[in-house]
């Protein structure tokens, strides 16, 4: 098994872990993607769109490019009328089978979920994860620790869905409010299995967590708390994703913060009402400093579910200084990628999993992932 | 893991070496002046010797980058003093490091040469035309001394003016083995290589004075172990190691001190040699078949 990885927690950032919520956003954006309204037109909120539903009830008031889930694309633009004025609900009920498990989560536009249970041909065991990756993130953490109880509800019910035994629900072990949470009322749920994991790098990796805990992959369905508490409030309580929780973070902001967000605002609705900033030299992250990608127009970054992070980092920090041959991206690479080759003779490798260990690792602040995954290159094109 | 920027690497080395040094200076300095064979004011000549390396790259740093660097340059700055040998000329080493190490500056970006021996054989070559060609201080010219294991473990060996001290380069060694941007191999392979030759040497002539040479501890720690000069993967790694260390016992049968800096060198220059020749056409071959 390859070296699990402690990294370094950086003393300039400290994450408020509490959930600061932004539930009345001015505007939101909704991609135009199959779909048919002009200006002035009114939404309602839960209107289906392609990649989601409508956070707001308003009124389309233009059409502007903005940066969806790491692409540009053209997006309405709906004003806010604070009247959350919803579509009619039909009857709902609750599926007892995989199948019927499955169209809804089609239907309710969770398809990251649907992917992972349908890439499984045999699932005998299901594993919740609940560990954040980066030192910029507590999105599952804080998910665990102040929805404890829907999780483990839900848990009960996947149980049923997928007709296995067991579940095992794991976390960091320096996540001291969500285990407190957790074992207070473990005790009811005697098929789940709560492990404590240690605070290392690459066990937010299926591979690298099922590796550890000792589980064959191929069999194992890992799916991470948010997409439980998705699930919870999809599934089983019939309402369609409409706000989702991220951390925003980094050394260029005052201060770290929790925020539970309506799906669709943007990045600089949130920077103008919560964010103050320590330098005016900073780069944005998406998703993470190591695994998540650079912008640039941070502020068209549209707010989605699949967006856990923002990191704000200050470029002062960042100089690129001339490799010094050391080699410790090579040694400390899970999928042993030549990185240094990849650096002289600037190529590409599809081994990358995108862990950003190289670039946390490389005395030179060299931007390693960005030349190994070939990102380098694209943004020249562009 | 601890991530290090490259002013940490440095001077987390600088740290280690400040033992060293130290005891450079009571081996070659105090000893030598409390039998009144040298002045006061030269029983710190290891710290002169550092402070003039340190103030010329000072100035060039300014004068070059218009700001002073905390880079691997100031390592070998006080890596090159450190090596020196105890009767080094100040104005020899003023005048020739400056000289030479400008020159190496504009050497790195054509070849890579490692820096510290190149500039530590040419700073011996011109102080042999003004000075005895020892590495010897006055006490070890005049007297001679029998000296047990244990003392030559502690650094009384005859050698570079603060590199003496086995004891304090292991101490050294065995904090830089855990760190990830340490190339803990290549000190291994070129200690096993030499000891081996040294001990079949030991069995075939009874001369045990190859056993344990201080130079080629010291050197096969910090010098050459230096990233930049050295392979990164581990075949070629332990390639290096064996090369390093056959030469430098060849070279250690007619002097022990100067033998692994002129064998890092000889390796040095054929690894670039070989790149030269061989990497060329495969990289040109490879373009044309992309």
């Amino acid at each position: 098994m390859k070296q699990l990885i402690t990294l370094d927690s950086n003393p300039d950032v400290y994450i408020v872990n509490q959930l600061v919520s932004y539930l009345s956003p001015q505007k939101i954006y909704v991609p135009i993607i199959n779909s048919n309204y002009n200006v002035n037109d009114y939404i309602k909120k839960n209107t289906r769109f392609s990649s989601c539903f409508s956070s707001v009830s308003g009124l389309v008031s233009k059409q502007k490019k903005v940066l969806w889930n790491n692409e540009k694309v053209i997006a309405y633009e709906i004003n806010n009328n604070y009247k959350e004025e919803s579509i009619s609900k039909i009857k709902y009920k609750k599926p007892t089978d995989l199948e019927e498990f499955k169209s809804l989560l089609e239907k309710y536009i969770l398809n990251n979920i649907l992917d992972k249970i349908n890439k499984k041909e045999k699932i005998d065991k299901l594993i919740i994860s609940s560990v954040d990756e980066e030192e910029y993130t507590l999105k599952e953490f804080i998910i665990l620790a102040n929805f404890h109880k829907e999780i483990l509800a839900t848990c009960e019910y996947l149980l049923k869905i997928f007709n296995i035994d067991e579940i095992t629900l794991v976390t960091k072990n320096i996540n001291a409010k969500s285990i407190r949470n957790v074992k207070s009322i473990i005790g009811t749920y005697p098929s789940i299995d709560f492990k404590l994991l240690p605070d290392k790098y690459l066990l937010g990796y299926d591979e690298y967590l099922c590796e550890y805990l000792n589980t064959d992959i191929n069999n194992t369905l890992v799916l991470k708390t948010s997409d439980i508490y998705n699930i919870y409030n999809s599934i089983i309580k019939g309402k369609n994703i409409t706000e989702t929780i991220l951390t925003i973070s980094g050394d260029a902001i005052t201060k770290s913060f929790i925020i539970n967000t309506k799906i669709g605002v943007s990045l600089k609705e949130i920077i103008d009402n919560f964010i103050k900033f320590n330098t005016k030299e900073f780069n944005v992250y998406v998703n993470g400093y190591l695994k998540g990608n650079k912008i640039k127009d941070y502020e068209d970054i549209i707010i989605t579910s699949s967006i856990d992070c923002i990191v704000f980092k200050s470029t002062t920090k960042e100089e690129e200084d001339e490799c010094i041959n050391c080699g410790a991206c090579n040694k400390i690479c899970p999928v042993n990628i030549n990185v240094l080759k990849c650096l002289k003779h600037t190529l590409k490798s599809s081994k990358c999993i995108g862990c950003g260990l190289c670039n946390y690792i490389c005395p030179a602040k060299i931007k390693l992932k960005e030349i190994v995954r070939g990102d380098k290159d694209e943004e020249k094109d562009n | 893991m601890k991530r290090k920027t490259i002013k940490k690497l440095v001077l987390e080395n600088i740290y280690l070496l400040i033992p060293l040094v130290l005891y450079g200076i009571y081996k070659n300095g105090y000893l030598v002046y409390s039998r009144n064979l040298l002045a006061f004011s030269n029983i710190f000549k290891p710290l002169y010797l550092i402070l003039i390396g340190v103030v010329i790259k000072f100035i060039v740093d300014i004068i070059f980058y218009k700001k002073f660097k905390i880079d691997y340059n100031l390592l070998y700055t006080i890596l090159i003093a450190m090596i020196m040998p105890s009767n080094i000329n100040y104005l020899v080493f003023t005048i020739g490091f400056l000289v030479f190490y400008i020159a190496s500056l504009y050497l790195d970006k054509y070849v890579k040469i490692n820096k510290v021996c190149l500039i530590y054989v040419l700073l011996i070559l011109v102080n042999s035309i003004f000075n005895e060609f020892t590495f010897a201080n006055n006490l070890e010219l005049k007297y001679s001394f029998s000296y047990n294991f244990f003392d030559l473990l502690m650094g009384r060996n005859i050698g570079g003016i603060s590199s003496s001290s086995i004891f304090f380069s292991l101490i050294a060694f065995s904090y830089l083995i855990y760190s990830i941007y340490y190339k803990k191999e290549i000190p291994f392979v070129i200690n096993i290589t030499y000891l081996l030759l040294a001990f079949i040497y030991f069995f075939i002539t009874n001369d045990n004075s190859l056993l344990l040479n201080s130079e080629v501890i010291f050197a096969s720690i910090f010098v050459c172990t230096i990233p930049l000069y050295s392979p990164t993967k581990l075949i070629k790694q332990i390639l290096y190691g064996i090369s390093i260390g056959i030469i430098t016992f060849i070279i250690s049968l007619f002097n022990s001190v100067i033998s692994i800096y002129c064998a890092t060198l000889i390796v040095s220059i054929i690894i670039n040699i070989l790149l030269k020749v061989l990497k060329k056409p495969k990289i040109k071959e490879k373009l044309v078949k992309s």
